[in-house]
């Protein structure tokens, strides 16, 4: 197989695990954990883009920023986890229900 | 970027910088910096816009495509009257006050960072701030609906970025760049389009889950009723609507929807605004609680501009604009009024209020107007934005789309006149005997709003011009 394939098999798979994380856990921490894959998954795709279209330094400039803006929303997620924890005092996501209709 | 408004990104962050130091010892200071900003830019754009010579030459000289112009006006517009009414509304012993101006100014620069990019990774980034901006803003009161709508959002909006990413390397390994530019001009040579469009609609798709369309709605009625009162006006007025449905259109025009380069995604796209113009209103007919209601009116609204911008011909997309930037009008006064009727009344659930109209006239009459201009019921503009979607509809041949679109719009007008019998006509209820009229500072911005449908509405012509101008420069 070509690395090129290879590469994106890998892209794939991990994104794959990211989505099915978040699926069948309840616990918000291990879905903001799937999330994190998913989104490793997808910076590796614009890596390998960037390696194969030419574009490489170009492609780490767009990475190194998106790494920053990754940081403050996963900062901004957690915020929110621990917000919602001592609010409910759980971390179950099936529990928040309290709005519908 | 477009360096012609680029000083309406750069002074809301600088303010949003000064507000904490300057409001440290006078919280009232924050109030007074972050409304000044904002009275400021919108004078400044009202200048640059509607200046004699520029009416005078027919808008041929704006800068930029007109489009960014128009709607960095609707974001200052609503972020204005958001401010205004925030600093009579807040609580005066609210502890993170100089924070949430802060926060709102912050999103304005995103949003006008996001109206103002000119490649895809600048898009991608003033959306992710503007996210971040909203998760902080929903949550301003502690409350637990509030948490409970900004996790929501937040499980839905960062997958979705996720998307938007692979979508932007296939598009890097496709084009070889992410400018609008490069996407534009290959999409009108012959080089078959295959693998292009697969990384666009990734990006598509992304931005359908951002703006709230039909099957990806889950998370909107719950952001928005969850969110603090003045935040869901600012949230559903202006926030989704340029963090998601204004992509979907920049990218209808970049994809030119209307030559049938990309003719399944266009299907597809018109097919999720019918779906959302359907479902928002159906959903909209049985709901209880007054907030909730103009969350799902609001996913059925965005159907409208999607429907339009899937299709794609030159009077869809004035029909498109037109009806975003009324969205902004109607719905920002829509949601006021609802924080004004939750600050009088103590609730916003419909079978609890009644009779609300001998006690809260001008609430009363500015929902009126603003629902009236929902329905599409001439002259307000509202009527004049529908119109031009059916219109366009019916002449590229799509009779289906054009009959339904029309009779979904007579729903609209069915839930909205349940609304208005069960909140504000009918019998007082307990909860509506001790529930006075709202303070003029916080009607003064639903007023505004209301003068501002019915100007656009009598004034349709000379707006048609410029709305013109706008296609044919973001289409060539």
């Amino acid at each position: 197989m070509s690395s090129f394939a290879m590469e994106w098999y890998l892209i794939a798979l991990l994104m794959f695990i990211g989505f099915y994380c978040m699926l069948v856990s309840r616990s918000i921490v291990r879905q903001l954990v799937g999330l994190e894959i998913v989104s490793k998954a997808a910076m590796l795709a614009l890596i390998s883009a960037g390696y194969w279209s030419n574009n490489l330094v170009f492609a780490q400039a767009l990475l190194i920023t998106m790494i920053v803006i990754e940081v403050v929303v996963v900062a901004a997620g957690l915020a929110l986890l621990v917000k919602n924890f001592r609010l409910h005092g759980s971390a179950d996501i099936w529990k928040l229900d309290s709005l519908k209709g | 970027m477009d360096k012609a408004l680029l000083a309406f990104l750069i002074i809301p962050l600088f303010a949003a910088v000064l507000i904490p130091f300057a409001a440290r010892y006078r919280p009232r200071m924050a109030d007074i910096l972050a409304n000044v900003t904002l009275l400021a830019g919108l004078a400044n754009l009202a200048w640059l816009a509607l200046s004699p010579s520029m009416i005078a030459s027919e808008f041929a000289n704006l800068p930029g495509d007109g489009l960014s112009l128009l709607l960095v006006g609707a974001i200052y517009l609503v972020g204005l009257c958001v401010t205004f009414f925030s600093a009579w509304f807040l609580d005066e012993n609210l502890p993170n006050r100089p924070a949430y101006y802060s926060l709102l100014l912050v999103s304005v620069a995103a949003m006008t960072g996001v109206v103002t990019s000119t490649d895809f990774f600048t898009l991608y980034v003033f959306v992710e701030v503007l996210a971040v901006t909203s998760f902080a803003l929903i949550t301003t009161d502690e409350s637990f609906a509030g948490v409970e709508g900004a996790l929501k959002y937040f499980f839905l909006t960062f997958p979705a970025s996720a998307l938007i990413i692979v979508g932007l390397a296939i598009l890097m390994l496709t084009l070889g760049s992410l400018s609008y530019e490069n996407l534009r001009i290959f999409m009108s040579s012959d080089i078959p389009a295959g693998p292009v469009t697969f990384g666009a609609a990734l990006i598509m798709l992304g931005f359908i889950i951002k703006s709230g369309v039909v099957p990806f709605h889950a998370w909107t009625p719950d952001a928005y009723q969850g969110a603090y009162a003045p935040v869901s006006a600012h949230l559903a007025g202006i926030v989704t609507k340029i963090s998601g449905v204004y992509a979907l259109i920049k990218m209808a025009t970049l994809l030119r929807f209307f030559d049938g380069r990309a003719q399944a995604l266009s299907e597809m796209l018109m097919f999720l605004g019918l779906l959302s113009i359907a479902v928002g209103a159906i959903a909209a007919l049985r709901q209880k609680d007054f907030k909730r209601m103009l969350a799902f009116s609001s996913i059925s609204q965005v159907g409208y501009i999607v429907l339009a911008a899937g299709l794609g011909t030159p009077l869809a997309l004035i029909g498109a604009v037109f009806h975003l930037f009324n969205h902004a009008t109607f719905k920002t006064v829509l949601f006021l009024n609802s924080a004004s009727v939750e600050r009088s009344a103590g609730t916003t659930d419909m079978d609890k209020l009644g009779g609300l109209e001998h006690s809260m006239p001008w609430t009363s009459w500015t929902s009126v107007v603003a629902l009236l201009s929902t329905a599409g019921v001439p002259p307000l503009s509202g009527f004049w934005s529908k119109l031009l979607i059916i219109l366009a509809l019916w002449e590229s041949g799509l009779r289906t789309y054009a009959v339904l679109a029309l009779l979904f719009s007579i729903v609209t007008l069915a839930y909205f006149m349940v609304m208005q019998r069960k909140v504000f006509f009918g019998k007082k209820t307990a909860a509506a005997e001790s529930s006075p009229e709202v303070s003029a500072p916080l009607l003064a911005p639903a007023i505004v709003m209301c003068g501002l449908i019915v100007a656009l509405g009598l004034l349709f012509p000379y707006f048609y011009t410029y709305l013109k101008v706008v296609a044919e420069r973001i289409i060539i």
